[in-house]
């Protein structure tokens, strides 16, 4: 299964990016890193140009949110992506908040997968899960 | 008129910048005090130099933090640039400076220097009359340095590879060689005037996991790059590795190399010097447990035989730290290199070997690329993978090679991906960890490993 997967925004901690990449590597998946400093539309292209169907955003400055808002309103521009599984992980605000404010958010801004803070297994294994459920 | 000189007009003239006064500048040059040049320092001063960080937006607070910093017995003073004049938007800073004058609030994360002006900031670097170091991470500095050497400072950090491929994701390559070029050969005639102007490459890279084959090697090259154009004083640089062996033994090499490779190519006649950083990764959020991780760089520091080391401090896991943490971690620097005496020689004749073969392996491919001048070598080995630097955030970066920490927190190469590792280190290096672990398994030990000291 093909994975688009890059750090969102003027973001440049590659760290992270890099063991996402060799993890999402070694559970089987075809991946495609865009790597750090990544703007919406690139991630969108690529998942036109390579047909994946999922779509795994990270964020590591907080930033993340002023890009997420976008997220809907820049997918319909798209043909076709609405099966895409939409997945974003890292630390999701500035400053400090809860999940239970965070994750409805991020869901709201179109993403079926949130994970703050939260660490790389347990994002990938329940998105593994998900798919798995999804394609019953 | 030569080229270079041709080039100089046109970057010098920049409406953001006061016209520059060659004549005037060089005058200076000449007749300025030997306390200024850290080349005459390192020469003079027989102990470890200790310089900190730290850079502020406006006169007034640098000025500020430069007396906390004489205070605190400093031998160096930093001046950290600000992140638009790194990129060379000067119209932003000149913005960000004003609002941070008018409403005593830091807009910006540095100083501003062009922006200051090099009539304004020599009566600072005057008035102190201590080398000042230049920390910034510009890819293009050429206007940069020759406001900093206008103002009094005598030392430059970073080079086209160190500044880059840990800071950018798609600045051209080629563009900062040359950018480059040009920052060392007005370095090199400035030397001539006084005493030399120096150079240091900035060896920490990542910060994360980078094994220490691929730092030496990009200190070697950005040395060679250097002492090719004329400069006469360089530092090399690296930092705390996690392992206190994998760090005395990287200073063995790394000291013995760099004398090795300036001989080749005839530039023994330069001053090399050794710089230490002290941890550059991840810091502990308890202060007290941070203090601690600081003590012990500096002892490894002394081991290793550093001419300098540049310090943190107890705030560095919560933020910029305060002109106060500042100072008090130069003193507590200088009082622990005051009470290190007599220490042990440790020689790892095992370990050395097999590092020397690897930069010599390395060194060899890319010196023995086809293409013509030695900056073009660099390139052309950065671009097909001969020198890959791990966690490297440029798309140029191949990030083929994986490294892991062994059992006694050696970083080791388990996948070298281009780099010519020689097939009896590499075998040796892998010899060194568990390899029969699942990949999984191996990802969250590097994960553990770029943690090591929280």
């Amino acid at each position: 299964m093909k994975v688009v997967t890059g750090v969102v925004g003027n973001d440049i901690h590659v760290v992270a990016n890099r063991l996402i990449e060799l993890s999402l590597n070694s559970r089987g998946f075809e991946v495609f890193n865009l790597g750090v400093n990544t703007y919406l539309e690139e991630f969108f292209d690529a998942v036109v140009e390579t047909g994946a169907e999922v779509l795994l955003i990270s964020s590591l400055n907080g930033e993340a949110e002023g890009w997420a808002r976008e997220v809907k309103l820049l997918k319909s521009k798209y043909k076709n992506l609405d099966n895409l599984v939409m997945m974003i992980g890292g630390n999701l605000v500035v400053g400090s908040a809860s999940a239970e404010t965070i994750v409805p958010k991020y869901k709201k801004y179109g993403f079926d997968l949130v994970f703050h803070q939260v660490d790389l297994n347990t994002g990938l294994d329940t998105l593994e899960e998900f798919l798995k459920e999804r394609n019953k | 008129m030569s080229l270079l000189q041709e080039e100089r007009e046109i970057i010098l003239n920049n409406e953001f910048v006061d016209n520059f006064d060659f004549a005037e500048v060089e005058d200076f040059v000449r007749n300025a005090s030997k306390d200024l040049f850290i080349s005459h320092t390192f020469k003079t001063k027989k102990k470890m130099l200790v310089q900190p960080r730290g850079g502020f937006p406006t006169y007034k607070k640098q000025y500020a933090l430069n007396e906390f910093f004489v205070e605190a017995n400093v031998d160096v003073l930093p001046l950290t640039i600000d992140s638009n004049t790194r990129l060379n938007d000067y119209a932003t800073a000149k913005k960000m400076l004003r609002l941070s004058e008018e409403n005593d609030i830091d807009m910006l994360n540095g100083y501003p220097l062009v922006n200051h002006g090099y009539r304004t900031t020599r009566k600072m670097i005057t008035h102190f009359n201590k080398p000042v170091s230049l920390r910034h991470g510009t890819p293009d500095a050429r206007l940069l340095i020759e406001t900093a050497i206008a103002s009094g400072i005598f030392e430059i950090e970073g080079g086209p590879i160190t500044y880059l491929l840990p800071y950018s994701k798609n600045f051209p390559l080629d563009k900062a060689f040359l950018y480059w070029k040009y920052v060392e050969r007005v370095c090199a005639n400035y030397s001539k005037l006084n005493e030399p102007i120096n150079r240091e490459s900035f060896g920490p890279l990542t910060a994360t996991l980078v094994p220490p084959a691929i730092t030496i090697v990009i200190q070697l090259l950005e040395m060679m790059l250097s002492l090719e154009e004329g400069v006469k004083s360089f530092s090399v640089s690296f930092s705390q590795t996690g392992s206190m062996n994998q760090d005395i033994v990287m200073g063995a090499v790394i000291k013995k190399l760099s004398r090795h490779y300036a001989k080749q190519i005839n530039c023994e006649d330069a001053t090399i010097n050794l710089v230490y950083h002290q941890w550059m990764g991840a810091f502990p959020t308890n202060k007290d447990y941070a203090e601690q991780l600081i003590s012990m760089s500096t002892i490894i520091a002394s081991m290793v035989g550093a001419d300098k080391i540049i310090t943190k401090t107890r705030e560095e896991a919560s933020g910029i730290p305060t002109k106060e943490a500042n100072a008090k971690t130069v003193a507590n620097t200088q009082y622990t290199l005051g009470i290190l005496n007599g220490l042990p020689n440790i020689v790892d004749k095992e370990e050395e070997e097999i590092l020397t073969l690897e930069v010599h392996a390395i060194m060899e491919a890319v010196l023995n690329d086809s293409a013509d001048t030695l900056w073009r070598k660099v390139f052309n080995s950065i671009k097909n993978g001969i020198i890959d630097v791990p966690f490297s955030p440029h798309i140029i970066n191949h990030n083929e090679m994986i490294t892991i920490r062994d059992a006694k927190k050696n970083i080791r190469i388990i996948k070298r991906g281009n780099v010519p590792i020689p097939d009896r280190c590499f075998e040796y290096e892998k010899a060194q960890c568990d390899l029969t672990k699942d990949t999984t398994s191996i990802v969250n030990d590097i994960i553990h490993d770029i943690g090591i000291m929280q």
